[in-house]
């Protein structure tokens, strides 16, 4: 490895800039993220959400296309259980994506890299948390290459 | 001739000739000893051709989601496995049961050509004949005769189900099999590597796999119209060789029939490269028997399946502060 490269190389671990994908429900987390956002709370600029109607919306395949395009960190969000818009649809997205992250640990990715987390509209604080423990624990692990497709280069 | 196959044939006979079936879905003996495939008959003079022994391993129930569009009535032979499988795709909504005629056959175990080759047996081997552990194999020389399962398929010898759970007809009498079957023992295994040892050794089976899909395309359950990893636009699987894909494929192959696999171990069976399906498979039921109650998807068409149901107090891995439900 030439120098220069080398160089380049440290430097971009040391600007580790993680992506994490949200997929938020329209209905409680996008409102909850709303809501952070007029309250000033700070959220990292790494999270980008990607509205659903429903957290029951998501299909592993989205989780799983998001890690390979790119994203270091999977999350998310919806209703508490009881409260959802359609009123079951969290129910489902809790019993598939507890097996779903199971099986995700089973094959050896960290748990860190993918969560669920309940937010109604009114935790606009609770999500602004949420995102930065997320992106807090992401730091930790550092750059992983993990379901990344290696052929990917993320777009500056 | 084999007692069963004898049974086999008169049946066929007898429903296909009083019309209470229009046609059958059995197995024919192919040119090799470890040859018997599965075949669709409607005259009553190929119903002597009809065939049970030690290879009939093919699962005839998937069969039944493309003949059932083109008959009105089925007679199937369906081994234990099957009929587990059988019963998934009524509770899937993909069969009509009632056009069915099941003729149960209780299995004793398949047998395994490789097997028997990397023993050497297959050197002018001409037939093998099966009864209860008792296998027979004649060659050009003479009949050389085994007691005991060393030619089974694995996935025989974890057989939790050897006798049909629904049928019209039984054909033989009922298997008893005593030995304790160990259920789990290859997921706990990989459960307590440690995590980078796991991804390490599902990154290097997943890499073996040449992507011929054929443990999709035998599953009994895996029978979407269009299947994703068919779809290019969907961008999910190209000729490509990556570790992504791969994941992506595995991944996905397994927590699709999530709650609904039977178990009948199939996919591994297929697997030209040998990759041990199955645990990820059995990983899924074992967490779904733990979280969700008894769901080895099942011999109870009544139950629903464990993905397609939820109770308000599930367990919630997502939320330390409640164990689910509304406060
Ligand atoms: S996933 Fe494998 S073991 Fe499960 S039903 Fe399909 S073929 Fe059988
Ligand atoms: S049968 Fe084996 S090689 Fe073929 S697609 Fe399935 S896992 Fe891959």
């Amino acid at each position: 490895m030439s120098l220069k490269l080398e160089e380049k190389a440290i430097s971009s671990k040391q600007q580790f800039e993680p992506l994490i994908v949200a997929f938020c429900c329209n209905w409680c987390s996008y409102a909850g993220a709303d809501l952070a956002g007029t309250s000033r709370l700070n959220y990292p600029a790494n999270i980008k959400i990607i509205k659903v109607p429903c957290s029951c919306r998501v299909s592993p395949n989205f989780v799983l296309r998001a890690f390979q395009r790119g994203a270091d960190g999977v999350i998310i969000a919806g209703c508490h259980p009881g409260d959802c818009h359609y009123s079951t649809g969290n129910y489902f997205t809790r019993r598939r994506f507890t097996l779903f992250a199971n099986l995700l640990e089973y094959v050896g990715i960290e748990r860190e890299k993918f969560k669920i987390e309940w937010i109604s509209a009114a935790e606009g604080n609770k999500f602004a948390t949420v995102m930065n423990e997320m992106l807090d624990s992401i730091n930790k692990l550092g750059p992983s290459r993990k379901l990344r497709d290696g052929r990917w280069i993320r777009q500056q | 001739m084999d007692k069963t196959t004898v049974r086999m044939q008169q049946i066929a006979l007898q429903t296909l000739a009083n019309g209470e079936v229009d046609v059958i879905l059995g197995w024919k003996k192919g040119d090799e000893w470890y040859d018997s495939y599965p075949v669709v008959i409607n005259d009553i003079n190929e119903t002597a051709e009809l065939i049970w022994d030690a290879f009939c391993v093919n699962n005839l129930s998937k069969y039944l989601i493309t003949e059932l569009k083109k008959n009105l009535r089925i007679g199937v032979f369906l081994k234990g496995c099957d009929s587990l499988a059988f019963n998934q795709l009524v509770i899937d909504n993909r069969i009509d049961s009632e056009r069915v005629v099941i003729f149960g056959l209780p299995c004793p175990g398949m047998i395994d050509p490789q097997k028997v080759k990397h023993a050497g047996l297959n050197k002018g081997l001409l037939k093998v004949e099966r009864t209860g552990d008792k296998i027979v194999f004649i060659t050009k020389e003479g009949v050389k005769e085994y007691i005991g399962r060393s030619f089974d398929y694995d996935k025989c010898l974890n057989c939790r189900c050897p006798n049909p759970v629904v049928s019209k007809y039984m054909l033989s009498d009922a298997v008893t099999r005593t030995d304790e079957e160990q259920y789990f023992p290859d997921v706990t295994e990989i459960e307590k590597m440690p995590l980078e040892a796991r991804y390490d050794y599902w990154t290097k089976q997943f890499s073996k796999c040449i992507k011929c899909y054929a443990c999709r395309n035998i599953c009994p359950l895996c029978s979407c119209e269009t299947c994703v990893f068919d779809n290019i636009a969907a961008g999910v699987s190209s000729k490509a060789d990556a570790d992504c894909e791969q994941q992506f494929f595995h991944i996905i192959r397994a927590y699709h029939v999530a709650g609904r696999c039977v178990d009948c171990g199939e996919c591994s069976r297929v697997c030209p490269v040998g990759i041990p399906l199955e645990k990820l498979n059995r990983k899924i039921i074992k967490d779904i028997n733990q979280l969700y109650g008894d769901y080895t998807a099942d011999t109870d068409i009544a139950k629903s399946p464990p993905l397609g149901t939820y109770k308000v107090d599930d367990f919630d891995p997502f939320d330390g502060s409640k164990q689910g439900g509304k406060k």
